[in-house]
């Protein structure tokens, strides 16, 4: 008998690091052959209580040990209240990875700008990480990363690790609003567009932020003269299946699930729900 | 083709049910209250075989409105073992009309193009399908002549077409063939019975009025061309988000995936079950985020999907014109008008278009 491929696999929970009051890192076993590109998703659920997709935040040996994979979960329902609570040792039952295979041979000699708006740096974090992971194969590298405050910048060790790194990864910080005692930059994300100088027609840009960050960003990287080809996006929808049935994560004739969340701004420009 | 038309007298149906429900589940439509329902049939249920339609559509044999993925089970060592459901019987519909032969092969396009796992494309294998020729619209909605459906007769083991007294039987399958010959001694039609079908066949065109003027194969360039149309809204202005058009309508497949557990929170069930575009919070994110947040962006995307999306993915047009969406709308919101309307046609059937489809379609 056939039946739709949703059973999960009991994965243990390696570690467990909050990094604020509500954004939990989590390193967790990977399911069997597990082999993720960058952007894929996979679906984490506990039996009673429901299943929602979630990015990768490092995949299997690279920025995660061999055989593990990096989650950053967001206290924000039901499902994820309990899942932020689970201890080192309990278990994940995960289904994946899903999602495009975007192969990165084409990214090979291009410069790379990363730009992540708040949660948007979870998923990029596997591309940093694939990116310094064969660093000679690129071109220069900024990572541009946005917070609404400093206290919600996430991943700060990874940040000051690879800004301690100089000229392998350009690191730029930004927050909308900051207390006392912030001495970086104040202000949206595109600002810090403004101060890149590079050869844009060999610049390939990866995005990852709140629905509102993608138009400007996309505006001021075009008009910076990068190539519509060159914009790859990655988009959030409530997937419920990953299998390109279920229909929650259709985007105009895409299925997300399949054919994103990582998709090419060439490719989708046209449709009217991408942004 | 017409020694494969068989006789099959009306008092043999029973005999084709007790046929069939050796080893499927046999089910059809039965007059309920004032409404037809797909239900379970045996030998002796009345079969109304001159149904208008249903209000939900086949699919639920194929995609059921509610279906255990699998069941789930705390171990002595506390992680959760999981079970897929048994094998279930598979299922027999007899007296499936033209725009439900449609849909399931809607349904199997759309699966075999999205997905590999064959859990639906699996049941409509094992499954067994009666056509059964309309004579007449099934609803004053209803405009499968127009698109394209009314004269389909596949997917489908066994093909009627009820004349009155007889029913006339086409073998469409070498299963269907052998269904047939042991429900009843096989007699090929007579040729007045065979004349009397072609002629109404051929008369059949006029009892379906032509409501759209431009073939369904264009309905994707016409809607491409009416998407920024205010007509999405005008229309989406009197939508109350229920979905019953997502339930009746027999090509949509969207679901959602939720946990049943039990009280004892130690076994339950991961469940599907139907949802649609039309539903409040469908297209919701995390956080709160909606993508597709107004009724005429949910409406637009609702008939995108029927007349654009579903073609270019799948090759084949997502609406079988069957009606059923119109019909149940409690605020009388009709695809047809709305095909209509973006296909530059007129609401009405005009002599002209009458003739030059009937020209073509005629049998």
């Amino acid at each position: 008998m056939p039946q739709l491929s949703m059973i999960p696999e009991p994965c243990r929970i390696l570690a467990v690091t909050p990094h604020n009051a509500r954004d939990v890192h989590f390193v967790v076993e990977a399911p069997r052959d597990f082999a993720p590109e960058p952007g894929q998703f996979v679906m984490v659920s506990l039996p009673g209580i429901g299943e929602a997709p979630f990015s990768l935040a490092a995949l299997p040996g690279e920025g995660a040990a061999a055989g593990t994979f990096e989650m950053l979960i967001r206290r924000i329902g039901r499902l994820t209240n309990l899942i932020t609570t689970a201890k080192a040792g309990e278990v994940l039952y995960v289904r994946g990875p899903y999602g495009r295979r975007v192969t990165w041979d084409q990214f090979e000699d291009t410069n790379l700008i990363l730009l992540a708006g708040g949660l948007g740096l979870a998923p990029l974090r596997s591309f940093v990480r694939r990116a310094l992971g064969r660093r000679d194969r690129f071109g220069r590298i900024d990572l541009l990363v946005g917070a609404r405050s400093p206290d919600e910048l996430l991943f700060r060790t990874d940040l000051l690790a690879w800004a301690a790194r100089g000229d392998d990864v350009h690191v730029h910080l930004t927050v909308d609003a900051a207390r006392e005692g912030w001495d970086g930059r104040i202000g949206v994300i595109t600002e810090l567009l403004g101060g890149l100088a590079l050869e844009s027609a060999n610049t390939v840009a990866f995005l990852c932020g709140p629905p509102v960050m993608y138009r400007h960003c996309l505006r001021r990287l075009l008009a910076m003269g990068l190539y519509e080809h060159n914009l790859w996006l990655t988009l959030e929808r409530r997937m419920k299946c990953g299998l390109g049935l279920c229909g929650n994560c259709q985007m105009d004739g895409h299925y997300l699930c399949r054919e994103g969340p990582l998709v090419n701004w060439r490719e989708v420009r046209h449709l009217r729900e991408v942004v | 083709m017409d020694s494969e038309i068989y006789r099959l007298p009306r008092e043999r149906l029973d005999a084709l049910v007790e046929r069939l429900g050796r080893e499927y589940r046999v089910v059809g439509p039965v007059k309920r209250g004032a409404t037809w329902v797909w239900t379970d049939v045996r030998p002796g249920t009345p079969l109304a075989l001159d149904y208008p339609t249903s209000m939900l559509p086949p699919r639920q044999f194929f995609a059921p409105p509610r279906e255990t993925l699998f069941t789930y089970r705390r171990d002595g060592d506390g992680r959760f073992a999981f079970e897929q459901p048994p094998a279930e019987r598979p299922v027999a519909l007899i007296g499936v009309h033209g725009c439900d032969l449609t849909s399931l092969r809607v349904l199997r396009a759309f699966h075999e193009s999205s997905c590999r796992d064959r859990l639906v494309p699996g049941r409509l294998d094992r499954s067994l399908v009666v056509g059964l020729a309309c004579w007449t619209p099934c609803l004053p909605e209803s405009f499968c002549r127009d698109m394209g459906s009314l004269e389909a007769e596949s997917p489908a083991s066994l093909y009627m077409w009820d004349l009155g007294s007889v029913l006339l039987v086409r073998v469409q399958s070498p299963r269907g063939r052998e269904v047939l010959r042991d429900a009843t001694v096989l007699e090929a039609a007579t040729p007045d019975e065979l004349v009397a079908l072609r002629k109404r066949l051929r008369a059949r065109p006029e009892a379906f009025p032509v409501r759209l003027q431009f073939a369904p194969d264009k309905l994707a360039t016409s809607l491409k061309a009416a998407e920024a149309d205010i007509l999405w809204e005008a229309t989406a202005d009197r939508c109350l988000s229920c979905g019953r058009c997502n339930l009746v309508c027999p090509t949509c497949t969207c679901f959602d995936v939720c946990d049943q557990a039990a009280l004892s929170g130690g076994t339950g069930t991961r469940q599907r079950s139907w949802t649609g575009c039309q539903v409040p919070g469908f297209s919701k994110v995390a956080g709160g985020h909606d993508f597709r947040p107004t009724r005429a962006q949910q409406l637009r995307y609702r008939i995108f999907r029927k007349g654009k999306y579903m073609p270019e993915r799948c090759g084949i047009v997502g609406c079988t014109g069957c009606g059923r969406c119109a019909t149940h709308c409690p605020t009388h919101i009709s695809i047809r008008d709305i095909f209509v309307q973006v296909g530059g046609g007129t609401a009405a059937g005009t002599a002209a278009g009458g003739a030059a489809v009937a020209g073509g379609k005629a049998p």
